[in-house]
């Protein structure tokens, strides 16, 4: 998908070389206008640093400050107003908060998956919902809480909502692509022997797709993992990052917010040192 | 006696001019062999594909046992399609699962739609499979995932997952085209056997003039679209090869008294 494309944008300037004489200067009408892009956005950022209102703001002074700042939080963390059991215990509201949408998503996708993929569905339908997919994918996860918090009120709900939503969205995209790399033989196959639909996607489809799709569910929960922490703090879902945004702003406790950050970043990199086991287990099996 | 199959002035019409069939008609008895030959694009496929309607026919009719095919409901397709098993050039089996697994695939048109989707199969359903992976020489790889065979043995396999539908008849699309001589011939002899010792009809799709006049009691001759050779395999001449394969014959430099004495 995004991988894709980023393949293609790289190939086209190659495209270009192999295909048109190589060029005697690398000065082409795109060359110059990257060009000209940063040169202007360098004046630009110069120009704005003087323009800054600092008022009696010493330049040297906040820098350091803001080292001691980072110094305050990474090299003496520690946790005050709360204690690390409960530190725990909101790392876990955090994770079930991710777990929820991404299940949530997971299982509405399937249905709307098949029904996207083109070679399970007509080619109506299918437009219909992948059109459907790309808006609701437009829409960042947050905002989508945001649009939710209107009904539901700001907290868990309009989180689980919002970011269900938007799960079901990459989701189904990612699902229907895998569904759509199904060998149309196969599909032939069972239809020809008088299988019915319902029996080719879970006899055929799915298990020809499984790996695409617990790869995909699990880069899902990743992401839906860092969406959940800044929930907490901005929709007030709740979880370890309203215990971050309570030390920031409510506390200031710099040494809380590292304690946290650390936190956070052990869960991660577990989870993804188990994203990368699953995945050469479903490589081999 | 009745034939089992009867296709009937059969036209095929995709998009707006380009006919692949054109009045096609034959019969084909119970338990005969019948191979279908014709240069590339002659045909040969979407004739095979619309006997089950894997493709829409635009006209003519088609007779299966008592069926009008063509006229057949959802249900009642599905149901014919049991009774006709279908082997394909590549195989087309679900590489990441086994081989049973595969072969039971063949009952799922029989199922109920539960039964199908959890796969869940009787004892005597597992038993036949065992039975015939058996009688093809597979016994040692009932439980191999299937993108571990060899190309003759996923063919022994798509033979396997036809036979489980207890069929009245095989249609083959090109069932060796991929294969090495040696796997081929295990393939062709295969289907000779299921033809005569279990009364299985087989339509079979051939690239090989040779192969088929070897195992066919019929062979069934298509240049573009259109009948031009339908009689027994050991009365094909050159003459006939000539009018089947048009220019092309000339390409297919072989002896045709030495076939027929071999
Ligand atoms: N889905 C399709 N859409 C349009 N035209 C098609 C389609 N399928 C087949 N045709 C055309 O119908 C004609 C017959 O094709 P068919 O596949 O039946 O030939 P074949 O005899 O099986 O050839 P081969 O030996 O190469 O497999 C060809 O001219 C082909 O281009
Ligand atoms: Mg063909």
């Amino acid at each position: 998908m995004e991988v894709k494309e980023q393949l293609r944008n790289v190939t086209a300037p190659a495209d270009h070389l192999i295909g048109g004489r190589m060029p005697a200067k690398p000065l082409n009408k795109a060359a110059i206008v990257t060009r000209l892009t940063l040169y202007t956005l360098a004046v630009l950022t110069i120009y704005a640093f003087f323009s800054f209102d600092y008022k009696e703001l010493d330049f040297m002074d906040a820098l350091l400050g803001t080292f001691a700042n980072l110094k305050t939080i990474f090299l003496e963390p520690h946790l005050k107003h709360f204690s690390f059991g409960h530190a725990l215990y909101q790392v876990m509201v955090t994770l079930g908060l991710a777990f929820l949408t991404t299940l949530f998503g997971a299982i509405i996708a399937i249905l709307f998956g098949l029904l996207a993929a083109e070679n399970l569905s007509s080619k109506k339908t299918s437009m219909v919902i992948k059109s459907l997919v790309a808006f609701i994918r437009a829409v960042p996860t947050v905002l989508w809480v945001l649009i939710f918090a209107v009904a539901a009120g700001l907290g868990s709900t309009a989180a689980v909502i919002g970011m269900t939503f938007h799960s079901i969205g990459y989701l189904i995209k990612a699902y229907s692509e895998s569904f759509e790399e199904m060998d149309r033989g196969v599909i032939e196959a069972l239809q020809a022997s008088g299988a019915n639909w319902w029996q080719i996607v879970f006899q055929a489809v799915i298990p020809s797709s499984i790996t695409y799709m617990i790869s995909w569910t699990f880069l899902r929960f990743e992401i839906n993992f860092a969406v959940a922490v800044a929930m907490g703090a901005a929709a007030g879902a709740g979880g370890i990052g309203y215990d971050m945004f309570m030390a920031s702003s409510f506390y200031l406790d710099m040494r809380e917010i590292g304690a946290i950050t650390y936190f956070i970043l052990a869960v991660a990199i577990i989870l993804e040192i188990f994203a990368a086991k699953i995945k050469r287990k479903l490589k081999t099996a | 006696m009745k034939a089992l199959l009867e296709v009937n002035h059969l036209t095929k019409q995709f998009g707006k001019d380009s006919k692949a069939l054109t009045d096609v008609s034959f019969s084909v008895q119970e338990g005969e062999f019948v191979s279908i030959i014709g240069p590339s694009g002659a045909g040969k496929s979407t004739l095979l594909r619309c006997i089950n309607r894997m493709i829409d026919a635009t006209g003519g009719d088609i007779r299966f046992q008592d069926s009008q095919v063509m006229n057949l409901k959802k249900k009642e397709l599905k149901q014919v399609r049991t009774k006709i098993g279908m082997i394909f050039q590549h195989y087309n089996l679900v590489n990441r699962l086994s081989v049973i697994e595969n072969t039971l695939h063949g009952k799922l048109g029989t199922k109920s739609t539960l039964a199908g989707v959890l796969g869940l199969y009787s004892k005597e359903e597992k038993q036949q499979a065992v039975q015939i992976l058996n009688v093809l020489g597979l016994n040692e790889m009932i439980y191999k995932r299937a993108d571990q065979l060899s190309g003759g043995q996923k063919q022994r396999v798509g033979i396997a997952r036809a036979l489980i539908q207890n069929p009245r008849m095989l249609l083959c699309d090109e069932p060796i085209a991929s294969l090495d001589p040696n796997s081929a011939k295990v393939i062709m002899d295969h289907l000779k056997k299921v033809s005569t010792t279990m009364g299985i009809t087989v339509v079979v799709n051939l690239h090989q003039v040779d192969v088929a006049i070897k195992y066919s009691d019929r062979i069934i001759g298509i240049n573009k679209g259109q009948v031009v050779y339908n009689g027994s395999a050991k009365g094909l001449t050159s003459e006939d090869i000539q009018r089947i394969y048009g220019s092309e014959a000339d390409d297919l430099i072989f002896d045709i008294g030495g076939i027929h004495a071999g």
